[in-house]
């Protein structure tokens, strides 16, 4: 085999000739075909108009899609292109493009380009998409998509959500919908200065806004009038406002030789967050109280996101030393830094409880070292690759990787009231000590991949991964990571086979051994307060003895998979693969052992020119089981010393279970090849139980606790059809009509305690429904090509 | 931090070697055709394989491949292969043929059809990790993914890239309509947005050096660094999240308090077995439901859990 790559020179007479005579041999015929070759060459424009019906709100259904409303939508879509780079008769490379899509929904995208191909090319780019949340969430709180959540006046407290809510505050709840809009802008320009060199700057310019749900804690301790206090951690799930914009900016400039090639880069990405704080107010109290109007709130206060930047030098290229051993590599260094203030500590108290106490800041006497973190990230990577196949159909490579996350940020002392305080004494303090985590990666791998025949292929494959966490400077010394290090083997080996001429098998196994170094393992860890006792410092760091949390514990891991593909005939293609992996980790307490499943069966078959059938189907099962101690004792432990035994072991184990089916089929060529018909049928059933265990409890079943046993499984099941037809109206036209109806059936018990009159006492109703649809939409559209 | 002071070395000696090698090796430069003199040098192949051919063929000239003013712009026989038996006889094959299903000519050994096009496109940046990388010793051949002739190639496009990719990712393909979902299936994102086909030297082929760089890309409000950190948030956002699809939202491996309590087992509710206690009142519990367990569990209180930037939010509530 020989591929060329260069110019043909050929003499100008001998060309004269040549184009003579084959223009005299084929006149004839070119004189009919003349337009069908050119309108092959030439791009084809489209246009496309047109509306589409909707018949149900749903925020699940129009969840990406941009239809969340009932109702009528436009559809527009258009895709022109054009220039002379089209023409070869015109020494031009300059071709320009226009499009859009989705130009009715909030899914709409424009985008265009124009380049004088190998010299120089601008891209300009629109996208906007609104991720629909929920549109069933009902809240009293008011000022939705600010960072200021107030409660009516007339609301008053409540000390019970679950039924102390009277019919005043029950009519304050109203409903919002919750969704977050994208609206992506970006240019991107390359220019070639020689065949050897060329730039590129990309730039990106991402807009979000709306809102989020998230789950908040009151503060207690706080007085109110009516002598009670705020409840502690009386719960409130409230709209996060999303008001971001991130400015991405890619810079390369590449230069490419005979043998090698290089690029170096600067990727900027630049974060804003519009707010650094969410205030709310929580109407929930410890204890009874008679008090209307605003002062029966307690007014919270957390952060948002922080505004950040990163900034990272990149360098990437390739060598080739001959053309059988090549070289590949990078090399990178990033900068990450924040330094955003903190939201506002101070508590708003508003009618003080003569003789109680009064929190008028939320930060102790000399616990707010900073106003702001000035924290700062530094990643570095490298990596190598050698590939060498100097030896027939033995290919070789080797490769180093390294990844490295330091962070430079100082550790300080931050002395806070503890969200539960009970506001009596220093109860409520909290000695907090921030732990600057860093971590580096080491990866050396090794593969070699050998044709033993021409129809049989082996690879085989060796890595080695090295990991280290630490923290560089933390205020006392203490340890700050889980685990400290782990050191993994990893070995997999895979056939290939060309069995006959048209089945194709394959077959892999992998294995690997991850040893971690968990001797003086911490859970929480990171919440380490201080190498001093401090009681209430303690909080979340009782650790039991043998507990690893799974992603620091050694593992051995086992995964096989094995797949064939047949060409039965030149119509019918039919494939099979499956997986099973299985996962033992070395932990007396924590997840002990996992395993997930998976096959696929395919098939698809061209019963005539462009008109198809296939069908598929999936099926992913996996499972994980997980041992904890229940109290042992009422010991709290913030030192490896102080880790407790477990008196009473349960367990827990999660089933996945996901079966999907599907049937396309597409019939071109009817009603004298004017009609195409496109069928889409699917099936989808996704199931999540888990099982509890609690031997060491004979009454765990019974309905005042219900701590064993089975939960009713979260289960999602999705049927969707989806039938298309187009019909040639003259050459250039086409009318669509699309019919599609899919319907969801969703079960969670996540809702069940967020409805009115079932939650727990002190978590403020959501009302949040389950989002099970059953959508029919219509569309007619018309597609003009020219 | 020594590792990389070693790789930096190395490559600086690999490149001062391998300039010593090529000091002087100035490509010579033949006469650029015109456009016209290009389309005539395809007229070789284009007489016979025409607007008639069963595949259009000639569509090529839509696409960068058939921008003939470009002086980069390949012939039919830069691809494949001067073919001098098959002008001669279409009995027999070209040089080189594309694809890997049988038709009228069996198609060449993946490393050759991949040789014809990396003689151009191996320097391209991203193709700067395809040696060694996953789908090349997986033996993928360009054209298992790509349609050269065509001017709409599905992979290159991002509202049809997936079905491209799903033909072999098929478990992707059945979580990617999951419950819980990036906006793939609506054609909002590519597959191409996250990994990099042609080799990285992320891991799985992800288009940044690390999982959570990755991420960041979208994901920029959960970079920080945040005062109160959460240790696995910065380390890999897929222990706790699964990026292609899940039954719990948002993209979630397991649902707290289950999934908090895989690694934490500490004196606040974590260390508690949960089972139909979870499902509140409707679950059959008698008493009242616990905020710990129902709902969003441990992140009705501790949702902070990609870090927390409050002085007074170690416990990642604020």
């Amino acid at each position: 085999m020989k591929t060329r790559n260069e110019e043909k020179h050929v003499s100008f007479l001998g060309l004269a000739v040549r184009c003579a005579l084959m223009a005299v041999a084929t006149l004839p015929l070119d004189a009919y075909a003349d337009d069908d070759a050119a309108a092959l060459k030439q791009p084809t424009n489209s246009i496309e108009a047109g509306t589409l019906y909707s018949s149900q709100n749903s925020a699940r259904f129009g969840q990406y899609n941009g239809l969340n409303d009932s109702g009528f939508y436009g559809l527009g879509g258009f895709d022109v292109r054009g220039g002379d780079g089209y023409d070869s008769s015109k020494d031009s490379a300059l071709r320009w493009k226009l499009g859009g899509s989705n130009l009715g929904t909030t899914s709409r995208a424009l985008d265009g380009s124009v380049s004088d191909q190998g010299n120089w090319k601008i891209n300009l780019g629109y996208d906007e998409l609104q991720h629909n949340i929920t549109n069933s969430y009902q809240t009293p709180l008011q000022g939705g998509g600010g960072n200021n959540l107030t409660l009516p006046t007339n609301f008053g407290s409540t000390i019970n959500t679950k039924t102390g809510l009277n019919s005043t505050q029950l009519g304050d709840f109203h409903t919002e919908q919750e969704y977050v809009n994208r609206k992506n802008g970006s240019v991107s320009t390359s220019y070639t200065f020689s065949p050897s060199l060329s730039a590129q700057i990309d730039y990106n310019h991402l807009d979000q806004s709306g809102g989020k749900l998230i789950g908040t804690g009151s503060q207690g301790g706080i007085t109110i009038p009516g002598k009670t206090t705020g409840k502690a951690e009386g719960n409130n799930i409230i709209m996060n406002p999303t008001s971001y914009q991130t400015d991405n900016v890619n810079a390369a400039l590449n230069w490419r030789g005979d043998k090698g090639h290089l690029t170096g880069g600067y990727y900027g990405s630049m974060f804003h967050d519009d707010y650094n704080s969410l205030s709310w107010q929580s109407p929930v109290t410890s204890a009874a109280s008679p008090c209307t109007g605003t002062n029966c709130y307690t007014n919270n206060t957390m952060s948002t996101a922080p505004s950040n930047t990163l900034h990272q030098a990149n360098l990437t290229g390739g060598y080739n030393f001959t053309s059988a051993t090549k070289l590949a590599g990078g090399f990178s260094y990033g900068y990450n830094s924040q330094n955003s203030a903190y939201a506002p500590t101070n508590i708003q108290q508003v009618n003080l409880q003569p003789g109680g106490t009064l929190y008028s800041n939320m930060m102790q006497a000399g616990g707010l070292p900073a106003s702001s973190l000035n924290g700062v990230v530094e990643t570095k990577h490298g990596d190598l690759k050698l590939t060498n196949q100097s030896i027939k159909d033995l290919t070789l490579s080797a490769g180093l990787k390294y990844n490295e996350r330091v962070n430079l940020t100082s550790s300080n002392t931050y002395n806070y009231v503890n969200i539960g305080s009970s506001g009596v004494g220093t109860n409520g303090y909290y000695t907090g000590i921030n732990t600057p985590y860093s971590n580096s990666k080491t990866q050396y791998e090794a593969a070699a991949a050998y044709r033993l025949t021409k129809a049989q292929n082996v690879n085989l494959a060796y890595e080695h991964e090295s990991v280290k966490r630490w923290c560089d400077t933390v205020v006392g010394g203490a340890q700050c990571v889980s685990s400290p290090s782990s050191e993994e083997d990893k070995i997999a080996l895979t056939y290939r086979l060309k069995m006959i001429d048209d089945v194709n098998f394959n077959a892999g196994y992998t294995f690997s051994d991850r040893r971690a170094d968990t001797a003086a393992f911490l859970a929480n860890a990171g919440n380490y307060a201080s190498t001093t006792a401090i009681s209430s410092s303690a909080l979340n760091a009782g650790n039991f003895l043998g507990f690893v949390a799974y992603p620091y514990a050694s593992r051995v891991e086992n995964m096989t998979k094995a797949g064939f593909t047949w060409q039965a005939t030149q119509k019918l293609d039919v494939g099979v693969n499956g997986r099973y992996a299985y996962d033992n980790y070395d932990a007396t307490l924590g997840v002990q052992n996992g395993r997930s499943t998976g096959v696929n069966v395919d098939a698809n078959y061209n019963y005539a020119e462009n008109s198809s059938v296939s069908a598929y189907w999936n099926w992913q099962n996996g499972l994980r089981n997980l041992s904890s101690g229940a109290t042992g004792n009422g010991t709290a432990a913030y030192t490896p010393s102080q880790i407790t035994t477990p008196m009473n072991i349960w367990t827990n184990q999660l089933q996945d279970n996901s079966n999907t089916v599907g049937l396309l089929t597409r019939r071109d060529g009817l009603f004298n090849n004017k009609l195409e018909l496109i069928g889409d049928l699917s099936y989808a059933l996704d199931t999540t139980g888990y099982l509890t265990q609690t031997p060491y409890s004979p009454t765990c079943g019974s309905g005042a606790s219900l701590t064993c046993g089975s939960l009713s499984p979260i289960s999602n099941e999705i049927i969707s059809l989806k039938l298309t037809g187009n019909y040639k109206v003259h050459k250039n036209g086409k009318l669509s009509l699309t019919y599609m109806y899919q319907k969801l059936n969703s079960n969670d018990y996540y809702y069940n305690g967020q409805q009115f009159g079932t939650t727990p006492t002190a978590l403020i109703p959501t009302g949040l429904q389950p989002q099970s649809y059953a959508v029919n939409v219509v569309a007619l559209s018309y597609n003009h090509s020219f | 931090m020594n590792e990389l002071i070693k790789i930096i070395m190395l490559c600086g000696l690999f490149v001062a070697s391998a300039h010593a090698e090529n000091a002087a090796t100035p490509a010579g430069k033949a006469p650029a055709k015109s456009p016209a003199q290009m389309i005539d040098k395809d007229s070789e192949c284009t007489r016979c394989h025409d607007e008639n051919d069963k595949t259009p063929i000639l569509t090529i000239y839509q696409t960068a491949h058939g921008n003939k003013a470009d002086t980069r712009t390949p012939s039919c026989q830069s691809c494949h292969g001067e073919s001098l038996k098959h002008l001669s006889s279409k009995s027999n094959a070209p040089d080189v043929i594309f694809g890997s299903k049988k038709g009228a000519y069996s198609p060449n050994a993946v490393n050759d059809q991949n040789t014809a096009c990396l003689t151009c496109h191996e320097k391209d940046p991203k193709r700067t990790h395809w040696q060694g990388g996953a789908h090349q010793a997986a033996n993928l051949a360009c054209t298992s993914c790509h349609v050269a002739h065509t001017p709409h190639d599905k992979v290159r496009e991002k509202p049809t890239q997936a079905q491209v990719c799903y033909t072999c990712h098929q478990d992707q393909k059945a979580q990617a309509n999951k419950f819980s979902h990036h906006p793939i299936p609506e054609g909002k994102i590519a597959c191409s947005d996250c990994h990099n086909p042609h080799g990285s030297a992320g891991p799985k082929l992800l288009v940044k050096n690390t999982v959570t760089e990755t991420c960041y890309t979208c994901h920029a409000e959960k970079r920080g660094p945040f005062l109160w950190e959460h240790q696995p948030a910065t380390e890999d956002c897929t222990i706790c999240h699964t990026p292609h699809g899940s039954n719990i939202t948002p993209l979630l491996k397991s649902r707290p308090p289950f999934m908090c309590d895989e690694c934490h087992d500490g004196p606040h509710a974590s260390k508690n077995p949960v089972a139909g206690n979870a499902a509140g009142a409707q679950g059959g519990i008698t008493g009242n439901p616990s905020s710990s367990y129902t709902g969003r569990a441990c992140m009705n209180c501790h949702s902070m859990v990609h870090g927390s930037n409050d002085p007074a939010g170690a416990l990642l509530q604020r």
